[in-house]
C-alpha cells in the first residue's frame, strides 16, 4: 500500500471543549512554553560563563519581579508538563482511558501540578 | 475506546513504523529522566537563590555532580523537546518545503541550545 499523506489537525472550533482536550493542548502549550525555558536556562549559564558585569545583571534580573513572576510562571509549566507526561506514561498502559478515569486523571494531574507549584513557591521563597 | 490490542497492532501505525517507534521511544525515555532532570533543576535553583553572591553560584555549577546534572539535563531536554516540536509540526503544516523548514529550524535550535549551554558548563567547570 503507498504511503498516504498523512491529515492534519482539524480545525479547533469544531470541537466542544472538554477538560481533557484542554489539558490536552495545556500540554503542548506548556512543552512549547519549556523550550522557552530552556533559553532562560541558557542565558544564565552563558551569563555565568561570561561572569563580570553582565553575570550581576542576569542575577538582578532574575531577582527583580519581572524575574520572579517569569520564574513562578517556568515552574508552573515544568510542574504541569511533568505530570502531563505521568499521565501519558499511565494512558500508555492503556489505563484509566474510559470517560470515568480519563476525567479523574485529568483533575488530579491540574490539582497536582497547581499544589506542586504552590508547594515549592511556599516552602522555598514565601515562607523561607 | 483503544485497546492494549489495538496500541502492541503493528497495522494501525501511521507514517514510519521505524522513525515513529525510535521517537516514541526516545520521547517516553527522555520523558521518564525528565521528572528526576525537572527536580533536579527545582533544586538547582532553589540552591542558585540560596547563594550569598556570585562566587558561590558559580561554585555550585562546578561541583562535578551538579555539572553532570546539567549536562544530562540539557541533553536529555533537547532531544525531548525537538521530538514534541516535530509532532506540532506534522500535525499542522503539510508535507512540503515549509514543513521540511520548520523541521530543520527545530533541529538546529535543538542543537543550538544544547551546545551553547553545554560549552557554558564545560567553561564554568574547566576555567571558572
Amino acid at each position: 500500500m503507498a504511503p498516504s499523506s498523512r491529515p492534519l489537525s482539524p480545525h479547533l472550533s469544531i470541537y466542544r471543549f472538554t477538560l481533557s482536550m484542554t489539558m490536552s493542548i495545556v500540554h503542548r502549550a506548556t512543552g512549547i512554553a519549556l523550550m522557552g525555558g530552556m533559553l532562560v536556562l541558557l542565558l544564565w549559564l552563558v551569563a555565568a560563563a561570561i561572569g563580570g558585569g553582565f553575570f550581576d545583571g542576569v542575577n538582578w534580573l532574575f531577582g527583580s519581579w519581572f524575574g520572579q513572576l517569569v520564574l513562578f510562571g517556568f515552574t508552573f509549566v515544568l510542574f504541569h508538563h511533568m505530570i502531563g507526561g505521568i499521565r501519558h506514561f499511565i494512558w500508555d498502559r492503556a489505563l484509566g482511558l474510559d470517560a470515568a478515569g480519563r476525567e479523574t486523571i485529568v483533575r488530579v494531574a491540574l490539582g497536582c501540578s497547581i499544589a506542586l507549584t504552590l508547594l515549592v513557591w511556599a516552602v522555598f521563597v514565601w515562607f523561607k | 475506546m483503544i485497546e492494549r490490542s489495538a496500541i502492541s497492532n503493528p497495522k494501525t501505525h501511521y507514517g514510519s513504523g521505524k522513525k515513529a517507534t525510535k521517537g516514541f521511544i526516545t520521547q517516553r525515555a527522555t520523558g521518564a529522566f525528565n521528572i528526576l532532570a525537572t527536580l533536579f533543576l527545582v533544586w538547582f535553583v532553589v540552591s542558585l537563590s540560596g547563594a550569598a553572591d556570585a562566587a558561590e553560584r558559580i561554585a555550585l555549577v562546578r561541583n562535578p555532580l551538579v555539572a553532570i546534572g546539567l549536562i544530562l539535563l540539557i541533553v536529555s531536554a533537547s532531544l525531548h523537546m525537538r521530538i514534541g516540536m516535530h509532532d506540532v509540526i506534522e500535525d499542522y503544516v503539510s508535507k512540503g518545503p515549509r514543513n521540511a523548514l520548520a523541521n530543520n529550524a527545530n533541529v538546529i535550535f535543538a542543537v543550538l541550545v544544547a551546545v551553547v549551554s553545554i560549552l557554558a558548563i564545560v567553561k564554568l567547570v574547566f576555567w571558572g
